[in-house]
C-alpha cells in the first residue's frame, strides 16, 4: 500500500520544491535556490528509483468527474519513462546552475522546471486518459514560462506559438478521448472504471459505422498529439520556441517534452485502441505517411539551417518522428525500435542542446558558421557533440544504431505494403542528412581550415583588433553581460565574432564542471546503451508481449 | 410541517422587505444590512437545501395556506434550493470583493439606492428559482429588469446611461414577449400554476386542439428569455451592460442575472411544457443552432476587443451560447451539463470581473489591452483569480470550465444523432480554441513585465477583495475537482421536477 502512496509522491515532491522556492523566504540567495532545486530534484529521482523496484502499483486519489478517477499506475511503460524523464531532468539541473548564470530571473525558472518535473511525472504515471490528458495540460503551462524566459520579442512570440499549437492539439485529443470513453468496453479495474489495458479496450462488436468513427476521431486525436511530438503538420512551434529558450530547457523541451506527447500517442495506440484496431487502416498509413514525410523533412530543414540550436530542433522534429514510425508500424519488432529510440534520442538530443548551451555560455556563438574551430577551444564539449552526433546518425556501436536497425527490421516484417520497403530507405536517407548536418560540424569544430591565407590574414588582424576584449572575453561573467546575453536574432545583425585559429584557441577556456560532469554523462550513456542494449530491450519486450 | 419548509419563502421576503427599508438608511448601514440579508438568505437556502436532502422529496408550499386560484405558490427542490444557495454565495463575493469600487464609482448619497437594488435582484432572483406560478415568474422577472437597470445605471457615466437604455429597451421587448407567451398559455390552459397547465398541455397535444398557438406560445416564450439572458443574436446590449459598470453590478450580472432567467426557462421545459413535447415541436433544435452560433460568434468578437471588460462581457455570450446548446441537446445529460455551466460560469465569470476590476483599478482607461500589461504586478492576487478565471473558460483540467465542458462531450454522445453530436463536438473544440486565443493571450498579457514599476494604483488594495477573489479560486477548484456530488445533486433535482 504504501509503495501505491509513492506514486502521488513523486508528482508532489516537486510541485512541494517549487511551491517553497515561491515562498518568500527562498528569493534571496543563488545558492539557496539551487540547492532547493537540486535537492528536490534528487529527490523524485530517488522516489522514482524506488516506484521502479516496487513494480506494478496502482492507486485512485479522487475522482475528477463522476466515474472518472485521477488514477495513477506504475506500469512498464510508465516507469520506462518515468526514469528517462528523473534522469535527464538531473543532468540538465545540473548544467542549469551554472548555464543560469547569464540569464536573470533564475528563480522562476527553477520554479517552472520543478513544476514541469511534476507534471510530466504525472503524465508519465497516468492510469487512464483524462488523468494523463490532465497532466499534459498542466506540463503545457507549466513549460511555456521557460520558453519565455528571456522575455524577447521573438521569445514571447514563440512561447505563445507553442502555446497555441500545444493547446491545439490537446483539445483535438481531447475530443478523441471523448469518443474512446464512449467506445469503451465495461472493463472493471477499479470500481469500473476505464483505465489504459495492454492492447486496448475499446468493445469488440462495433458497428461498421462505429468503427468509422472511431478511426476518424483516433486520426484526429494522433494528428493533435503530434503537436507535442512535432509531427507534420503541427510541428510549427518547435524551430521557433526551442532556440529561444535558455538551454537546459530547451534540451527538455526537446528531449522530453516531446517524449511526453509520443507516451501519450503510445497510451492511446497500443493502451488504449489497441494495436488491432488500427492495423491496416487508412488511419495507419496516413499517419505512418506522415510521420515518414516528417522524418524526411526536418532533417533536410535541418540541413540547410544555420543557426545551431535551431538545426537541433528540426533534428529533433525528424528524430522523435522516428519513433512515431516505429509505433505507427503495428508491429512488435518496430515498436521496439521505436522504444529504444524514445531514450536514446532523449539522450543524445539533450547532450547536443546542452553542448549548445555550452558553446552560447562560453563564447556566445549561435550560428552554425561561427562555430569552426571551436573544438580546439572547448576539446571535451566537442567530443561530446562528436559522440552524440554519431549516435544520432546511428554508428555503431553508438546507441542510435541499435534502435534504427530494429526499426528497419522491423518495417520489413509488416505487412504494410510498399511502406515496409519505404521506411527503412527514408531512414537511410535521413541518416544521411544527419550526418551532413551533424558529423560536419563536429569535423569544422576540430579541423581548422588555415590554407587561406587571405582569409586567415584578415583573422589576424580582426584578432588584433578584439585583443583587447580577449582578457574580458576569457572571464565568464563578462562575457554574459555583453555578447552571450544577446539573442541570436541580435547576432544576425553584427557577426562580430572572428574565425578560431590555433593561436586564439589557447585564450579560451573549456567549459566548468558544472556543465561538462552532464554532457561526460549522456556522451557515455549514448556508448554505453549502444554496446549494451540488451538492458533495455528485456524491458520492452515485457512491455510488448503484454501488447500484441 | 416542518419550520424549515417556510426557509424559501423567508429567503424571498428578507431581500425584499429590506429593501425599502434600506432606502431610509446611509449608505453605510444600509452596506451591513445588505451584507446580512445576502448572509442570512444564503443561510437560510442552505437550510432548505439540507432539508431536501434529508427528506429526499421537493414540496409545494402555498403561501398563507390558501389553494391554487386565490393563494401562490412556490415549489421547493433539491435543484431549486442548491441554486438559490449557490447564487447567494456568489452574490455575497462578488458584492464584498466589489466594495472598494462600490464605494469610489457611486456617489455617497447613492449608495444606499445600490444596496436597495441589490436586495431586489436577491429577491427576484430567488423567487424566479423557486416560483410553482408562471405569472409571478413574469411578474419577478420584470422586477429583476428594474433592479438590474439600476445597478448598470448606477455608476452615473454617459455610457452607463446608454448601456441601461439599451438594456431596458430589450428587456422590456424581452418580457413583453414572455407575457403575451403567459397570456396565450393561460388562454389554452386555463391555469397559472405549473402542474395543472402541464396537465392541460399534455391534453391539447393529445387532441391536437391548439397545437398551433402552443408552439406559437413556447416559441414566444423562449425568445423572451432569450433576450434577456442574451442569446446570440439578441446580445447587442450585454457588452455595454456588463463592461462599465461597477465592480459588484457587472460580477452579479454577467454570472447571475441573466442564469435566473435561464432557469425559470429550465422549469418552463421540464414542469410545464415537457421535454418530449418541446421536441416534438422542435424547439430544441432551433435553440441548439442560436446556441452553437453563440459559442462561436461571442469569441469571435471576444477576440475582436481591446478593453478587455467588453472581452469578458462577450465571452458571456459565448457561455450563454453553451448554455443554451444543452438544452438544445434535449437530454437529461445536456440539461446537468448546462446546469452544471451555470454554476461553472458564475463562479469563474464573477472572479474574472472582480480581478479585472482590481487590475485596472476599476477604471475604464485602465481596462485596455495595452494599459493592463504587466498589471499582474500590481495586484497578485487578482492576477492570480484572472488566470484561474481564464484558465477556467478555457477548460483547463482541475477547473469547473473542463467539468463542464467533459459533461458536454458526455452528453453530446449521448444525444442519439450524429449530426448533432457531430455539430456539438466540433462546436465544442472551436470554440474552445477561440477561447484559449483571447483569455490566454490576456494572461500572458498581464504577466508580461512592462520593466518600468508599475505605477500605483489610485484604488488601495483591500484584504476584503483579496479574501473574495480567494474564495473564488477555491469555489472553481472545488466545482472541478468535486463535480462528482454536484453532479448527483443536479440528477435528483431534475429527477425531481418530472
Amino acid at each position: 500500500m504504501i509503495g501505491a502512496w509513492l506514486i502521488p509522491v513523486t508528482v508532489l515532491v516537486p510541485l512541494l520544491g517549487a511551491i517553497l522556492l515561491m515562498t518568500p523566504l527562498y528569493r534571496k540567495s543563488t545558492l539557496s535556490v539551487r540547492v532547493v532545486t537540486g535537492a528536490f530534484v534528487t529527490a523524485t529521482c530517488l522516489l522514482v528509483v524506488a516506484v521502479a523496484m516496487l513494480g506494478e502499483k496502482e492507486i485512485e486519489l479522487f475522482e475528477l468527474l463522476p466515474d472518472i478517477p485521477v488514477f495513477f499506475r506504475s506500469d512498464k511503460t510508465a516507469v520506462w519513462f518515468a526514469v528517462l524523464t528523473v534522469a535527464m531532468w538531473m543532468t540538465s539541473t545540473l548544467f542549469s546552475f551554472e548555464y543560469m548564470n547569464h540569464e536573470r530571473r533564475e528563480t522562476r525558472y527553477c520554479v517552472f522546471s520543478l513544476l514541469a518535473l511534476a507534471a510530466l511525472m504525472g503524465v508519465c504515471f497516468s492510469g487512464n486518459l483524462v488523468t494523463t490528458y490532465l497532466f499534459y495540460e498542466m506540463m503545457t503551462l507549466a513549460t511555456f514560462p521557460l520558453v519565455m524566459h528571456e522575455q524577447t520579442k521573438e521569445s514571447i512570440s514563440a512561447g505563445i506559438t507553442y502555446l497555441y499549437y500545444s493547446l491545439a492539439g490537446a483539445f483535438l485529443g481531447l475530443i478523441g478521448v471523448f469518443f474512446l470513453y464512449s467506445f469503451a468496453e465495461e472493463r472493471s479495474v477499479a470500481g469500473g472504471v476505464i483505465s489504459y489495458a495492454a492492447g486496448g479496450f475499446i468493445r469488440g462488436d462495433l458497428s461498421n459505422n462505429e468503427r468509422t468513427a472511431l478511426t476518424i476521431a483516433v486520426f484526429f486525436m494522433l494528428i493533435g498529439l503530434g503537436s507535442k511530438v512535432g509531427m507534420y503538420p503541427l510541428h510549427g512551434w518547435l524551430p521557433k520556441a526551442h532556440p529561444v529558450a535558455p538551454a537546459p530547457a530547451s534540451a527538455l523541451l526537446s528531449g522530453n517534452i516531446t517524449k511526453m506527447g509520443i507516451l501519450f500517442v503510445i497510451r492511446v495506440v497500443f493502451f488504449s485502441v489497441g494495436p488491432e484496431f488500427l492495423q491496416g487502416t487508412w488511419a495507419q498509413y496516413a499517419l505512418l505517411g506522415l510521420a515518414l514525410l516528417t522524418v524526411f523533412l526536418g532533417s533536410m530543414l535541418a540541413f540547410r539551417e544555420k543557426v545551431f540550436k535551431k538545426r537541433l530542433a528540426y533534428s529533433t522534429v525528424s528524430q522523435t518522428s522516428y519513433v512515431l514510425v516505429g509505433l505507427y508500424l503495428l508491429a512488435p519488432v518496430a515498436a521496439m525500435g521505436a522504444f529504444l529510440h524514445i531514450i536514446f534520442h532523449s539522450i543524445t538530443k539533450n547532450l547536443l542542446f546542452l553542448v549548445a548551451g555550452a558553446i552560447i555560455y562560453k563564447t556566445g556563438r549561435t550560428k552554425v558558421a561561427q562555430m569552426k574551430g571551436i573544438g580546439l577551444i572547448m576539446p571535451v564539449t566537442m567530443i561530446c557533440f562528436t559522440l552524440g552526433g554519431l549516435a544520432l546518425v546511428g554508428i555503431p556501436p553508438f546507441s542510435g544504431f541499435v534502435s534504427k536497425w530494429y526499426l528497419a527490421a522491423g518495417a520489413l516484417k509488416t505487412e504494410t505494403g510498399p511502406m515496409r520497403f519505404l521506411v527503412p530507405v527514408i531512414l537511410i536517407i535521413s541518416a544521411l542528412l544527419t550526418a551532413g548536418y551533424l558529423i560536419t560540424m563536429a569535423s569544422d569544430a576540430f579541423f581548422v581550415v588555415e590554407e587561406h591565407e587571405g582569409h586567415g590574414a584578415h583573422g589576424g588582424a580582426k584578432k588584433e583588433e578584439t585583443a583587447s576584449e580577449k582578457p574580458a572575453d576569457a572571464d565568464a561573467e563578462a562575457v554574459f553581460s555583453e555578447n552571450a546575453a544577446a539573442s541570436p536574432a541580435e547576432n544576425d545583425e553584427e557577426d562580430e565574432f572572428d574565425v578560431i585559429t590555433a593561436d586564439s584557441a589557447q585564450k579560451g577556456r573549456e567549459a566548468s564542471p558544472f556543465m561538462l560532469i552532464p554532457l561526460v554523462v549522456l556522451a557515455a550513456g549514448t556508448l554505453f546503451f549502444g554496446l549494451f542494449p540488451s538492458l533495455l530491450t528485456d524491458w520492452v519486450a515485457q512491455i510488448l508481449n503484454s501488447v500484441f | 410541517m416542518d419550520f424549515v419548509r417556510n426557509f424559501p419563502f423567508f429567503s424571498i421576503l428578507l431581500p425584499m422587505i429590506s429593501g425599502p427599508i434600506s432606502s431610509v438608511l446611509s449608505g453605510k448601514r444600509a452596506k451591513r444590512l445588505n451584507f446580512a440579508v445576502v448572509t442570512v438568505s444564503g443561510l437560510l437556502s442552505v437550510a432548505a437545501f439540507v432539508y431536501v436532502l434529508s427528506t429526499g422529496e421537493a414540496f409545494n408550499y402555498r403561501m398563507g395556506a390558501f389553494p391554487a386560484p386565490f393563494g401562490n405558490e412556490i415549489r421547493v427542490g433539491l435543484l431549486e434550493t442548491m441554486m438559490a444557495s449557490f447564487f447567494c454565495f456568489v452574490m455575497l463575493l462578488s458584492i464584498v470583493g466589489g466594495y472598494r469600487f462600490t464605494k469610489v464609482d457611486i456617489p455617497e448619497e447613492k449608495q444606499n439606492l445600490f444596496y436597495i437594488m441589490m436586495n431586489l435582484l436577491l429577491s427576484s432572483l430567488l423567487a424566479l428559482i423557486y416560483t410553482n406560478d408562471m405569472f409571478t415568474g413574469y411578474v419577478f422577472i420584470e422586477i429583476n429588469t428594474i433592479a438590474a437597470c439600476g445597478l448598470i445605471m448606477i455608476r452615473g457615466w454617459g455610457r452607463n446611461l446608454l448601456a441601461a437604455t439599451k438594456y431596458m429597451i430589450m428587456s422590456l421587448l424581452g418580457s413583453g414577449l414572455v407575457l403575451i407567451s403567459l397570456s396565450i398559455l393561460y388562454g389554452i390552459t386555463g391555469h397559472l400554476l405549473m402542474e395543472p397547465m402541464h396537465e392541460a398541455i399534455v391534453k391539447i397535444i393529445e387532441q391536437r386542439t391548439y397545437n398551433e398557438p402552443l408552439t406559437v406560445a413556447v416559441g414566444l416564450f423562449c425568445v423572451g428569455i432569450a433576450i434577456k439572458s442574451a442569446l446570440f443574436p439578441f446580445h447587442s446590449w450585454l457588452p455595454d451592460a456588463y463592461g462599465y459598470s461597477t465592480c459588484a453590478s457587472s460580477a452579479i450580472l454577467s454570472s447571475l442575472v441573466s442564469k435566473g432567467y435561464i432557469f425559470l426557462l429550465i422549469k418552463f421545459f421540464y414542469r410545464v411544457i415537457g421535454t418530449d413535447i418541446i421536441h416534438q415541436i422542435q424547439v430544441d433544435d432551433v435553440l441548439f443552432v442560436f446556441g452553437i452560433a453563440g459559442m462561436v460568434f461571442g469569441s469571435i468578437s471576444a477576440i475582436q476587443q481591446t478593453d478587455v471588460s467588453r472581452m469578458i462581457a462577450f465571452s458571456s455570450v459565448a457561455q450563454i451560447g453553451y448554455i443554451y446548446m444543452g438544452f438544445g441537446l434535449n437530454t437529461e445529460a445536456g440539461m446537468i451539463a448546462s446546469i452544471f455551466h451555470i454554476l461553472a460560469h458564475a463562479a469563474g465569470k464573477s472572479m474574472l470581473f472582480i480581478s479585472l476590476n482590481s487590475l485596472s483599478d476599476g477604471t475604464w482607461e485602465y481596462a485596455n489591452y495595452r494599459k493592463l500589461r504587466g498589471a499582474a504586478y500590481r495586484h497578485k492576487i487578482a492576477s492570480l483569480g484572472f488566470a484561474v478565471g481564464s484558465l477556467s473558460m478555457v477548460g483547463i483540467p482541475l477547473l469547473a470550465g473542463f467539468t463542464s465542458k467533459v459533461y458536454y462531450a458526455k452528453a453530446a454522445f449521448g444525444v442519439g444523432s450524429t449530426p448533432k453530436m457531430l455539430i456539438a463536438l466540433v462546436a465544442l473544440a472551436i470554440s474552445t480554441v477561440l477561447n484559449a486565443m483571447y483569455f490566454i493571450g490576456q494572461m500572458i498579457n498581464i504577466y508580461t513585465p512592462v520593466g518600468t514599476e508599475p505605477e500605483p494604483g489610485t484604488v488601495k488594495h483591500s484584504n476584503v477583495t483579496r479574501v473574495a477573489v480567494f474564495m473564488f479560486i477555491a469555489v472553481n477548484f472545488v466545482l472541478g475537482m468535486g463535480s462528482e456530488p454536484v453532479f448527483r445533486w443536479i440528477q435528483t433535482g431534475l429527477a425531481q421536477f418530472m
